[in-house]
């Protein structure tokens, strides 16, 4: 017996002994550290951020995003035409673009991407579902005029259009490859982008090496590798043990203890992100619009930014979130008032209003969902509110909040990242986008000045007549409050201290192209 | 034996294809539906409705699980909907890594169980026998996920031992000694709460064992006492264990979520808790089957192994 | 392993019977855990009584307070909430959910067991197979499947919970009945005319109680971890509502910067699982009837000796083996009784003596006594001294007395089915008992090995060495018993019944072996039987013992011929002589009126 406690102690000293110092991750491969395993590397076939991270690495679009902006540049594209009427773009594509896979990047792989995603006669569909191709929806047909010319037709104008292109949805991907591996394409992916998908390994990693034949310059980075750690502990333990090079979404708390921390760098970026509770407006206490003002007034946002999400958040004023700069607004958001709310209360003769708060158990952009939402439950149950929170899992949550509330709940919590100023408020705050129509007007509300307001702010393409509208559409949102604003997320990643060129942008994707280690 | 083997293997179809009932009305009966959990904030109705359709999602139930069922006949488990790949690869490669982590807990477990119930049986009442005694049932009063944290905080990111997460190192690893240093941390975690429970069983089933006949003809015999406890005692304890032993194996399989989530190990329990919540249906399915099907295997290794042992059932 | 030595002084009797309750208290460790229990159990009762904060009061500017900090005894949590309250009022919901889950579990796991295990055939198997799936489907994902169908809320996690453990509930409950269903008193009552239902209610259940309850207390730990970890994955008590895990899980992503928020609760958790823990294995012991008896404890390798024992002197120096004034006994719960008392008997070389009495006369004690085999606990040699070749083998280190058994004193044990071990072919048993005081090689340990097969008459003896002493008939097994005990050439053999367990021709068979055997080696036998026809056959001397004590001592000739002792009296008129018949009985019978007993 002794000797066998022995021979176990002796062996296990033997392997501690002979312990590398661990978790060295090796040189010019950028490690990073994700919230979750990709869905599929078929940029059409996904919607996750998460997902859309490495994507942009891997594809590129016609358009994309300029640096730190929200502003539409060339990529694949090199330049583009708009006709008059707003309903044709014709794109003069770039020369000489190889996909990883060796193909060439032209015309009919433009076509042939995008009628993948929009026909359903395309011999490739079924390589879907395309959840985001309704972002094309204006599009008729893509034309191919030669081999370096392509054209796409609209139905309608559709202001959007240029900046859905530069979201990943519009990334382009070899129709070669997509022959080849069919329903596979996901595990398989081929673009043209600065790193070219090298291995997956489940649940594990992606890794994506250089590619030298890059048409915007070679990347000094030889590989990046991206590692799904599901778990936000044991994300922030494999950035404090140095197992990643790169961390996003760093929980709250944690960040604070990162910025301290001088052989780590902090990255900030306010993004184009709306938190806030939908407010059931066709039923129940919420039904009158001073209800509705009186719970913006009374939770206390600025405490709920400031404490419970460590300042990694701002207090939004309304719908469109202030990273829509163009976008002149000169609302402030609701102030803490919680004598006022009291008061609006008495006025609308619900002083105990019952409300049923439907809170999920995280979701993409969700943000410590319970927490925030126990901690408005708490402000709003101080003016008088009778507040009974049902907690869901995510996907439970959206299908019950996607079916609209009436009859189930008066409040649900929601968060949206968008690119566009558009696409919020025309899915969830137009009359016509009631959960009836297929739409994600989940609290009913319908005023049809605003209506009116997006109809005409989709088809204009002047980006500052556009603004001037959203403005307008910000304004009578605010005073309607058929939601409780709550806060705009300030995205944040953290990074050794020997990761240069890191940058996060505005559009939520993590461009890694000019990173160095 | 091979009779027996058999007539156990045939008695694992009905239990896998009640399974596959249970499963197929469990996972109908949860509300949401793939097409949601596929699209995320973008589940128009309009969307779901095409998406259901494309995945054959909008047929009756019954034609679904008869589809699946013949499809699974002909060796074909399906597409998952939220991967958008073959069942059968994600589960297998998921399943490997399981059986990594559940093959080494069940040996690390196995013979700290064995050991410690053994040891406290021997010392029965003296200090060694209290003081083990404490620590598995401390171990089995654990929350292991909690466990699992507190471990990573002392030995990956304070002492910086041994790695946090993760199967393979990044770059560089991949070999048997890599693979290792990953599985110390989760497989001791998973190992506390099974080597406690067959330590208690160990120690049972010695007290029961020291005390029979043949025990005293061993030390009238004049044996060493450490060749009575061993040789005699604990190879007639061990074959009222081993049984339990494949109960735990069960467990250290399925029960493995927890553990697989805070490790990052890439296993099947943590890939099922993903694939319910994404509501995908035949990805549960499969590694519902898989994990069962080892359950029911490791207990059959278990009673043939019980079998070898024991002279008196072999016959 | 020499702590047996220093036995302890003698035990102090405490009289009346013990209580379960006071047997729990006893064992130290269940004490505490009962103790831990009561204490976390009143404060979570009593938690409205309590001067405590509001558990739900958030308060966002001070929130993650540490431990100790000024108004908030354990700090505060994400959003500012006094920590400690919400543990007293999280225990109570934790803990009433565990119990519940506990009981609905333990109620319909039981009643699908009895009725399984009652009604056995088809509804048995159809119901295990069940059950069988039950166990197959991995717990937690069984537990999140039924949440999610359910959806979340404390009362789902408790059904959850509860049906993930009702399988273990039904296995064991319906194991017991399997068993009871068939006893005797169930037929009587099936006999009697009562119906099943009241059967199973007032014959069976009450039977099946103690297991139900031995499983509830060993699961009911389990329940709160599995709770808390639903709890953890968000599944269980809505916000703002406390629960243990719950806690754990919305602390947890403090656990790098606040690691209170989260090592709170889970300190909790540890303590009332561990606490439940504690006490469940403790009540397990208190209910397991072998465990209450005592019978499960472990013996060490050699008898305690008292160490104020009295040592009498060798009074027979001659003799080979010379017990002088022995007394053993058994303690149980710290009550000792004597087995045998002054008991002395010497032995010389080749010389044949019986040591003959009734059942519990404390014959196979004495025997045991020899090499100080009787188990113990619960056994003590009290007093005496026991000489071999003059050395008192009380007095020897334990490595020696080891060392002598097998080869200077032998025994043969009663039934041999049980002595043998069951997992090991009987060639290999006699070569153990070789190896144990011989260096040979495995060869030379085969062929002496079979050659003491075939010395004692076993057929074959090469191909039934790789036998299991199953596969053996009673008097092979014993041949083989006797051949393990003439391994080593010991000077004398202790032959603890040897033929009672055997049929008389193979009785015949095996003495003759014996007389033999003996007369070839020279050996001292100390033959133990209750039967005077056997000892008049093999023993040169007879020791009668009654009552734990030796009442007639004589040369078998002579003792049996003229027996002084009425009980020698009884014992020779026992020997039944053939043609006899009903004589036999009415000789017999005045000898056992009770006025006759002494």
């Amino acid at each position: 017996m002794k000797r066998l406690f022995r021979c176990v102690a002796l062996s296990v000293t033997l392997l501690l002994a002979g312990f590398p110092a661990t978790a060295q991750t090796p040189p010019n491969v950028l490690i990073v550290g994700q919230i979750a395993e990709p869905k599929s590397l078929d940029p059409h076939a996904v919607t996750a951020t998460n997902d859309f991270r490495i994507l942009v690495n891997l594809y590129d679009g016609l358009v994309r995003f300029k640096d730190g902006t929200l502003e539409v540049e060339p990529a694949l594209a090199e330049s583009w035409e708009i006709s008059e009427d707003g309903k044709t773009y014709t794109f003069n594509l770039r020369q000489g673009v190889t996909f990883h896979d060796g193909s060439q990047f032209n015309a009919e792989a433009v076509k042939f991407n995008f009628d993948r995603m929009l026909r359903e006669d395309h011999p490739f569909h079924d390589t879907g579902p395309f959840p985001l191709a309704f972002n094309f929806s204006t599009v008729e047909a893509v034309d191919v005029v030669d081999d370096y010319t392509v054209v796409f037709k609209l139905s309608e104008p559709f202001a959007p259009f240029l900046s859905n292109l530069a979201y990943p949805t519009g990334l382009i991907v070899s129709p070669t490859a997509v022959e080849q591996h069919g329903k596979d394409f996901g595990r398989n992916p081929s673009g043209t982008g600065p790193f070219r998908f090298a291995e997956w390994q489940s649940n594990q990693l992606v890794a994506a090496e250089r590619n030298d034949a890059y048409w915007d310059g070679t990347p000094t980075l030889e590989a990046v590798v991206f590692r799904p750690i599901a778990d936000a502990n044991t994300r922030v333990a494999e950035m404090m043990a140095g197992g990643i090079d790169v961390m996003v979404e760093v929980p709250p708390d944690n960040l604070a203890a990162f910025r301290g921390d001088p052989n780590l760098q902090v990255h900030e970026q306010a993004g184009p992100h709306v938190w806030f509770a939908i407010l059931n407006t066709s039923e129940g206490p919420f039904a009158d619009k001073r209800v509705r003002q009186a719970a913006n007034l009374a939770v206390n946002k600025e405490v709920l930014v400031d404490n419970v999400l460590q300042g990694t958040a701002t207090v939004a004023a309304g719908p469109i979130p202030p990273a829509f700069n163009w976008v002149e607004s000169e609302v402030e958001p609701y102030p803490y008032d919680p004598e006022r709310a009291k008061q609006l209360l008495t006025e609308a003769g619900e002083a105990n209003p019952k409300v049923t708060f439907y809170v999920t158990e995280g979701g993409s952009g969700m943000l410590n969902p319970v927490t925030m939402g126990t901690a408005i439950q708490a402000d709003l149950q101080a003016v008088g509110f009778d507040v009974a929170i049902e907690s869901y899992e995510w996907n439970t949550f959206l299908g019950k909040v996607n079916e609209g509330l009436k009859g189930k709940a008066d409040m649900a919590e929601m968060a949206w990242m968008t690119n566009d100023p558009d696409t919020v408020p025309y899915l969830t705050l137009r009359t016509e986008a009631s959960p009836d129509n297929g739409g994600f007007n989940s609290g009913y509300y319908s005023n049809p000045e605003v209506d009116d307001l997006l109809a005409k702010a989709r088809t204009t393409t002047d980006q500052a007549e556009r603004g001037k509208l959203y403005a307008k559409v910000q304004e009578i949102v605010h005073e309607d409050a058929p939601w409780l604003f709550v806060a705009n997320w300030v995205q944040n990643a953290v990074t050794t201290a020997n990761v240069q060129n890191f940058k996060l942008q505005p559009s939520f994707l993590l461009q890694l192209k000019d990173v160095t280690k | 034996m091979t009779a027996y083997i058999l007539k156990r293997l045939i008695s694992l179809v009905p239990v896998l294809f009640g399974l596959s009932i249970i499963v197929f009305l469990v996972m109908a009966m949860i509300p949401g539906d793939p097409a949601t959990a596929i699209l995320g904030s973008y589940a128009t109705s309009e969307n779901v409705a095409r998406i259901n359709r494309d995945l054959g999602l909008d047929k009756p139930l019954i034609e679904q699980y008869f589809i699946w069922i013949s499809n699974v006949l002909q060796g074909d488990l399906g597409r998952s909907f939220a991967l958008n790949r073959p069942v059968i690869d994600e589960v297998l490669e998921r399943f490997q890594a399981t059986l990594i982590l559940a093959g080494v807990s069940l040996v690390f477990c196995s013979i700290i169980g064995l050991l410690a119930g053994v040891v406290s049986a021997v010392r029965q009442f003296g200090w060694v026998d209290r003081t083990v005694t404490f620590a598995v049932l401390a171990g089995i009063s654990m929350p292991s996920f909690w466990l699992g944290l507190i471990l990573i905080l002392l030995l990956a990111v304070k002492w910086q031992l041994l790695p946090a997460s993760g199967m393979y190192a990044i770059y560089g690893g991949g070999g048997l000694r890599d693979l290792l240093l990953h599985l110390i941390l989760p497989a001791a975690t998973l190992s506390v709460v099974a080597a406690g429970i067959i330590a208690r069983l160990t120690r049972a089933a010695m007290l029961e064992v020291l005390r029979q006949d043949y025990i005293r003809t061993a030390r009238a015999k004049g044996l060493a006492e450490r060749r009575v406890i061993w040789r005699h005692a604990f190879r007639a304890a061990l074959v009222s264990v081993i049984p339990v032993i494949g109960i735990q194996a069960g467990f250290v399989l399925g029960g493995a979520v927890y553990i697989e989530t805070v490790f990052q190990w890439p296993g099947v329990g943590a890939m099922l808790v993903k694939a319910i919540s994404t509501r995908d249906i035949l990805l549960v399915q499969g590694g519902v089957l898989v994990v069962a099907a080892s359950y029911v295997l490791f207990n059959l290794a278990a009673d043939v192994l019980q079998t070898m042992l024991d002279a008196r059932i072999r016959t | 392993m020499s702590d047996s030595l220093l036995a302890a002084a003698a035990p102090t009797a405490a009289p009346g019977r013990i209580s379960s309750w006071s047997l729990l208290l006893g064992n130290r460790l269940a004490a505490i855990g009962f103790c831990l229990l009561v204490v976390l159990a009143l404060t979570a009762l009593l938690a409205p009584l309590l001067p405590l904060p509001d558990p739900n009061a958030t308060a966002p500017a001070e929130r993650l307070q540490p431990v100790l900090s000024e108004g908030h005894l354990l700090g505060t949590d994400q959003l500012g909430r006094d920590m400690l309250s919400r543990l007293v009022w999280g225990s109570r919901v934790s803990m009433a959910v565990g119990f519940a889950a506990t009981i609905v579990a333990a109620l319909i796991g039981s009643v699908i067991g009895l009725v399984a295990g009652y009604a056995g055939g088809r509804t048995d198997n159809l119901v295990m197979r069940g059950v069988d799936m039950l166990m197959a489907f991995p717990y937690i994902l069984l537990a999140l499947a039924i949440v999610a169908v359910l959806g979340p809320g404390l009362m789902n996690a408790l059904y959850a919970i509860a049906v993930v453990n009702i399988p273990f509930f039904a296995r064991n409950v319906r194991g017991v009945t399997l068993a009871l269903a068939r006893a005797e008193f169930v037929d009587a009552a099936r006999l009697s005319g009562k119906g099943h239902l009241s059967i199973l209610a007032t014959e069976v259940l009450p039977n099946v109680l103690p297991v139900i309850v031995i499983t509830m207390s060993t699961t009911a730990g389990w329940m709160i971890l599995e709770t808390a970890g639903l709890s953890f994955l968000g599944l269980g008590a809505q916000p703002p509502q406390a629960d243990l895990g719950s806690m754990l899980g919305e602390g947890r992503a403090q656990l790098f910067t606040a690691p209170h928020v989260s090592i709170v609760p889970g300190v909790m958790i540890f303590l009332i699982v561990i606490s439940l823990n504690l006490l469940g294995d403790g009540v397990r012991d208190v209910l397991d009837p072998r465990l209450r008896s005592g019978a499960l404890m472990r013996p060490g390798p050699r008898t305690e000796v008292a160490r104020n024992r009295n040592r009498p002197e060798n009074r027979a120096p001659d003799a080979i083996l010379n017990v002088e004034g022995l007394e053993t006994g058994f303690s149980h719960n710290g009550q000792y009784a004597p087995a045998v008392k002054d008991v002395s008997l010497h032995l010389r070389a080749g010389e044949c003596l019986g040591l003959i009495g009734e059942s519990g006369s404390g014959k196979s004690v004495t025997a045991l006594s020899v090499m100080g085999l009787v188990n113990s606990p619960p056994g003590l040699i009290r007093n005496g001294a026991i000489y071999l070749n003059g050395e008192d083998v009380l007095a020897m280190p334990e490595a020696k007395l080891i060392s002598c058994r097998g080869s200077r004193v032998a025994y043969i044990f009663q039934d041999p089915l049980t002595t043998l071990h069951p997992m090991h072919p009987i060639g290999r048993q006699i070569e153990e008992a070789i190896a144990a005081h011989q260096r040979l090689d495995r060869k030379h340990l085969r062929e002496r090995s079979i050659a003491l097969l075939e010395r004692v008459g076993i057929p074959e003896a090469a191909e039934r060495a790789r036998h299991y002493p199953h596969q053996l008939s009673g008097g092979q097994r014993q041949r083989v018993g006797i051949a393990m005990a003439l391994a080593n050439d010991p000077d004398v053999i202790v032959a603890d019944e040897p033929t009672t367990a055997l049929d008389v021709t193979v009785q015949a068979q095996i003495l003759d072996l014996l007389r033999e055997l003996q007369e070839e080696r020279g050996v001292a036998l100390l033959f133990i039987t209750h039967d005077f026809g056997v000892v008049s056959e093999i023993c040169d001397r007879v020791a009668v013992m009654k009552d734990g004590r030796v009442v007639e001592t004589g040369e078998t000739k002579e003792l049996l011929s003229n027996p002084q002792h009425d009980y020698t009296k009884r014992l020779i008129a026992c020997v039944p002589e053939i043609g006899q018949g009903r004589e036999f009985l009415s000789r017999v019978a005045p000898l056992f009126r009770p006025e006759s007993r002494s």
